[in-house]
């Protein structure tokens, strides 16, 4: 075992400790929480050594480590802690510091996690929306995207959607090949296939393996499901979705431009009603899950620890979205020129949700998943 | 005194229903040679109607010698007291009808023996009178002026006493008063507070019963409680004083931190927690090779304690001084500041726990345990490295301090004395020369004391006690082998000054008890209601030496002429002298070597089957045996009558031929377990019982008997689960391998 050089850091512990870690320093080293975790690894468990790393503010081995990410936070760890440094909170918070350390740009990350900046975040994707043709309700049936009437009609909105998720996906990229510099630089190479430890994460993601290891927020599991594999419906319904509008043959994307293409009617008709019920089954499931997953929170509040802004936020983003996409809809479906303002209000949690993944507990998907990968191919799972 | 005998036999608490109680008055009337109507029995004895028929009778007819056969002489103490009454109690409740069959032949017997032995020991006892010495003195005088000798001093003034305080340095105070803040004695255990020996100073200062001596060391201490002749060298001179009872509380020393070059001592900024205190009264934490503020200072705890090399044991408040002295870095190092704490384990005993906590939830206080293999220099600009092993932070690990503070050990100022008196026996046991020599080459460490004792001039260690003022531990913490002189604080053992305060008026109460006492010409621990003191009849003395050399609390002395006295307000009455002597001419009024051997020779001793003696020392085999009857869960071997004694120590030889000339046979000992470190009150009466009947060897010959039908146990008072079938084990090697006594019916 080769001799580590220590660099204690106040300032990251005080870090720590404001990023909602703050019952860190109660923690006494009995390593309660690594007996009774269900999800670490056997050689060097978690979350022990991340609570006296993060006493000494040891920020380089924590961020350099899969471990954090690791962590579903079950909070079997917390529930059991002998003195209520609950480890669980503590991992959440250094996780948060991780992304901060990792994203691109940083300060982003920085903002999306202070509710101070909460409005001027949201303002932007509505000021965004509005200054693109703000005020033009137009007459008739209420219909979203009708051609030279209301504001998000194609020409703005897809470009717009498009060039955010591509901006963020360039940011998460930047953001996780660092992460993944920082884990990979000291280590010895592997054997292990990226591919190889690719399909195995993505096959356990699918299954939510580790996820059903919890005992304290067991229920969690559920909840995480169904959000998970509505996120999954919702994505498959915007690409559905987003073929039409390309292949529409008067009103799509292609005519728009002049090249139209010979497509059946009927087929647009079938595609419809196949992204239809896929989008409406992923809503009614987001909805259900995100409320399962506010109500188990609160319930095991006393055990897990209630959260702190930087869950609420994706949390209340996550159940905002759901809700306001199924009233918009149901507004539309009434004809009620309302619709238009709340279509208004859902577009601008999308926009939030995918433009602050990167910097947001959105973001924990990606690197928990890199993480997973990471060990699998440095042998460790 | 004319004695007229009175013998109530109670049948409360079972004993009526295991024992024929009429058929057990005609029995022992027989056996004793008392007539029927000296018999009483009632239903409770220890009732008030019990107890007022006692009284009648006493008032009435004169009866001024009593045996009660009741319970254990361990309970109904307060009952069963007749002043003016030569007294036995005859435990028939644990010993028979608790631990026998009820109405057999062979309980019934055993209540007899019991009985009879009982009226035995009133006929040949005598009231009582306490020998009071005269002249006696009511002084306290308490050796050491720091927290424990300060609070030893207040307590027994305000008890009503005069004290002498003797300080060696030119300040009251001691190590509290050199710190620079104390760490928090109250809830919540938050901030450092001001060291409370300040205000203590202050209170015995204005103590107008407390004169105190600065600058003054002890030159002698010669006599015994109420009467101890102090010489003290005070920087005027010597000064001599009267004293009535003595506290020693001289303190501790930092352990030798120039034998810890292994953690780094001798480097510039390697210091010692002692050290530390004066830079952080300064007002600054710097780094003493440049001045430069030392802004990440490194504890490393256990310096030189639980350390096999050094101290073994723990110094049990570095954890607490260190964790307050983090605080020192953090609040003069600036917000940026650091400390970082290497322990073994953190010990925060009691309430300190919530310092602990209080001071781990401060983020500039950085805990990990390990083991600190090295304390090196960076470079020329005098920064260190300390590294340690198996941390919590990995197996191996290194970081960079600015300072580092060494928790350094406790050493008792008995430890150099006791080390140097040891050096001194053990080259007396090569010769005088060796003796000559080691006395020559060694430096004489500071005696505290200066005992005229035979037994040696300071309070002695245990065997194993790292020095520490000798304490029986288990039962009393303040008895030390020196009777009238307590030890208290830091010499007893590491203790913080809350509890050295709380150690000192403990010490405190147990002088003025001493003072009280001898006063009254009452014994002190543990037989602290004894008023009987060891009567020898010189006449007969051969002066051979014996009680002298085996007194474990050194109250014989000789004269010019050899000739043995006692210096009786060092006696514990334990009887080691009764036991000791061949001429057997040490007597106790109610305990004598006559008396015993009556008893054992009244047992009556049937021609079949077995018939055992055991003689139990009265603090912890006898306790275990009452223990098996409380328990009522084990039957103890009929075969055996038991017989308390004071100390196995007062075990005569002479009783041997008096059991095996009567028919007994087998007899057991049973005494406390061996060794200076077992917490026996008398020392080591059993181990002297032991040596003396490895030579009643001789006498069983003579007797043409087996060596084997005598035999020590050794019992703890927590042994009784285990003892009867100890006991049994005995009685059927005797009587399976020895078969019965020849001398049977003689």
């Amino acid at each position: 075992m080769s001799e580590r050089i220590l660099n204690p850091d106040l300032g990251f512990v005080k870090e720590v400790i404001s990023a909602g870690g703050e019952s860190l320093k109660k923690c006494y080293q009995c390593a309660t929480c690594s007996v009774v975790c269900n999800v670490t690894p056997e050689d060097k468990p978690f979350p022990r050594k991340e609570m006296i790393q993060a006493q000494w503010g040891l920020k380089d081995e924590l961020f350099r480590n899969p471990d954090i990410w690791l962590c579903h936070q079950c909070s079997d760890c917390t529930a059991n802690c002998p003195r209520g440094a609950k480890p669980g909170e503590v991992l959440n918070a250094i996780r948060k510091l991780s992304l901060q350390e990792f994203s691109v740009p940083g300060f982003l990350a920085k903002m999306v996690n202070k509710p101070v900046f909460l409005l001027l975040l949201l303002a932007i994707p509505a000021a965004i929306l509005l200054a693109s043709g703000a005020g033009v309700f137009p007459d008739g049936k209420v219909e979203f995207g009708k051609p030279g009437g209301f504001l998000f009609s194609l020409k703005y909105i897809d470009p717009l959607f498009t060039t955010v998720a591509v901006l963020a996906l360039i940011s998460l990229g930047l953001g996780i090949r660092k992460y993944w510099n920082a884990m990979s630089e000291g280590k010895p190479e592997t054997n292990v296939p990226i591919g190889a430890a690719i399909t195995e994460t993505v096959k356990e993601i699918l299954a939510h393996k580790r996820f059903d290891k919890c005992e304290v927020a067991s229920a969690r599991s559920i909840a995480h499901k169904l959000v998970f594999y509505s996120f999954m419906g919702l994505f498959v319904t915007t690409i559905l979705a987003f073929i039409k509008v390309i292949l529409e043959p008067q009103t799509g994307y292609l005519a728009y431009l002049g090249h139209p293409v010979a497509i059946s009617e009927s087929f647009i008709t079938w595609l419809t009603v196949v992204f239809k019920i896929i989008g409406n089954a992923s809503a009614a499931a987001l909805i259900i899950g995100i409320l399962l997953m506010m109500s188990n929170r609160v319930k095991n509040a006393a055990k897990a620890g209630l959260g702190s802004y930087y869950d609420w936020l994706f949390i209340s983003l996550v159940a905002g979205l759901g809700i306001t996409g199924l009233l918009a809809e149901l507004l539309r479906l009434a004809n009620t020129p309302a619709a238009y303002g709340m279509y208004l209000v859902h577009l601008c949690f999308v926009f939030f949700l995918f433009a602050y993944a990167p910097f947001s507990k959105m973001a924990h998907m990606f690197y928990r998943a890199t993480a997973m990968v990471f060990e699998k191919k440095s042998g460790k799972a | 005194m004319e004695k007229k005998y009175g013998v109530y036999i109670c049948k409360g608490c079972g004993i009526g229903e295991a024992v024929d109680v009429q058929k057990l008055i005609d029995q022992t009337a027989s056996g004793a040679r008392l007539p029927k109507e000296s018999f009483k029995s009632h239903d409770a004895l220890c009732s008030p109607e019990g107890i007022a028929m006692i009284n009648t009778d006493i008032k009435n007819d004169g009866i001024n010698a009593i045996n009660i056969v009741a319970c254990s002489q361990r309970s109904k103490v307060e009952e069963f007291d007749f002043p003016g009454c030569v007294q036995a109690r005859t435990n028939i409740r644990e010993l028979v009808a608790w631990s026998q069959p009820a109405m057999e032949e062979p309980t019934q017997a055993l209540a007899r023996d019991y009985a009879v032995m009982g009226v035995i020991k009133i006929q040949k006892g005598d009231l009582p009178e306490p020998g009071i010495l005269e002249n006696l003195n009511r002084t306290v005088l308490v050796v050491g002026g720091g927290m424990t000798g300060l609070s030893a001093a207040l307590e027994s003034a305000r008890a009503g006493y005069d004290v002498i305080l003797v300080e060696k340095e030119a300040q009251l105070g001691g190590w509290g008063a050199k710190i620079f803040k104390s760490f928090p004695m109250s809830y919540p255990f938050e901030g450092l507070i001001d060291s409370p020996v300040h205000a203590k100073i202050k209170e015995v200062q204005a103590d107008s019963r407390i004169k105190i001596y600065t600058g003054t060391t002890i030159q002698k201490i010669d006599g015994q409680p109420g009467l101890y002749d102090v010489t003290l060298q005070t920087p005027a001179g010597e000064e001599t004083l009267k004293a009535g009872a003595i506290v020693l509380a001289a303190g501790w020393k930092p352990y030798d931190a120039t034998k810890l070059t292994r953690l780094g001592y001798g480097l510039p900024n390697v210091v010692t927690s002692v050290e530390f205190e004066e830079m952080a009264k300064t007002g600054k934490i710097t780094r003493p090779s440049d001045g430069k503020p030392a802004k990440k200072v490194a504890f490393i705890q256990c310096a030189g304690s639980r350390d096999p090399e050094h101290l073994p044991y723990c110094s049990h408040f570095c954890c607490s001084t260190s964790l307050k002295q983090a605080k020192y870095v953090r609040e003069l190092g600036g917000s940026d500041a650091i400390a970082m704490i290497f322990y073994k384990d953190i010990r925060t005993p009691g309430q300190s726990e919530l310092f602990y906590k209080n001071m781990q939830n401060d983020p500039g206080v950085m805990l990990t345990k390990g083991d600190v293999t090295g304390i090196s220099e960076a470079g020329s600009g005098k920064n260190l490295y300390v590294e340690a092993e198996n941390t919590l932070l990995g197996e191996k690990v290194k970081t960079a301090a600015d300072l580092v503070v060494l928790a350094i050990g406790v050493v008792p100022a008995t430890a150099g004395p006791q080390q140097y008196l040891d050096g001194v026996a053990a080259a007396g046991a090569k010769g005088d020369e060796a003796k000559a020599k080691y006395i020559e080459e060694t430096p004489k460490p500071e005696f505290l004391l200066n005992l005229g004792y035979k037994q040696g001039p300071e309070i002695p260690s245990m065997e194993g006690g790292f020095g520490f003022a000798d304490s029986n531990f288990l039962c009393f913490q303040y008895e030390t082998r020196r009777t009238g002189i307590y030890a208290a604080g830091c010499v007893r053992q590491p203790m913080t000054m809350a509890e050295a305060a709380e150690d000192a008026a403990g010490a405190a109460m147990k002088a003025v008890q001493v003072i009280e006492h001898v006063a009254k010409g009452i014994a002190v621990h543990p037989r602290a209601w004894d008023i009987t003191f060891p009567d020898p009849m010189m006449t007969r003395c051969t002066s051979c030496k014996r009680c002298t050399e085996e007194c474990p609390f050194g109250a014989i002395d000789e004269d010019a002429k050899g000739t043995p006295f006692y210096k009786i307000n060092r006696c514990r009455r334990c009887g080691t002298c009764m036991g000791a002597c061949p001429e057997r001419i040490v007597s106790f009024k109610d305990y004598h070597v006559d008396m015993i051997g009556s008893m054992i020779k009244s047992v009556d001793v049937p021609e079949e089957g077995m018939t055992i003696i055991a003689l139990a020392c009265e603090n912890d085999a006898y306790a275990a045996l009452d223990t098996v009857g409380i328990r009522r869960k084990q039957q103890l071997n009929p075969a055996v009558r038991i017989l308390p004694v004071r100390c196995l120590g007062s075990t005569n030889l002479v009783w041997v031929a008096d059991a095996f000339s009567r028919g007994i046979d087998g007899l057991m000992l049973l005494g406390c377990k061996f060794g200076e470190d077992y917490q026996c009150h008398f020392v080591k009466g059993s181990e002297l019982a032991s040596y003396r009947f490895s030579k009643v060897q001789e006498t069983l010959n003579r007797l043409q008997l087996e060596a084997e039908r005598c035999q020590m146990l050794q019992v703890g008072i927590d042994d009784y689960a285990k003892l009867p079938e100890m006991i049994d084990a005995f009685v059927k090697n005797v009587e399976d391998k020895l078969g019965p006594n020849p001398f049977k019916g003689f």
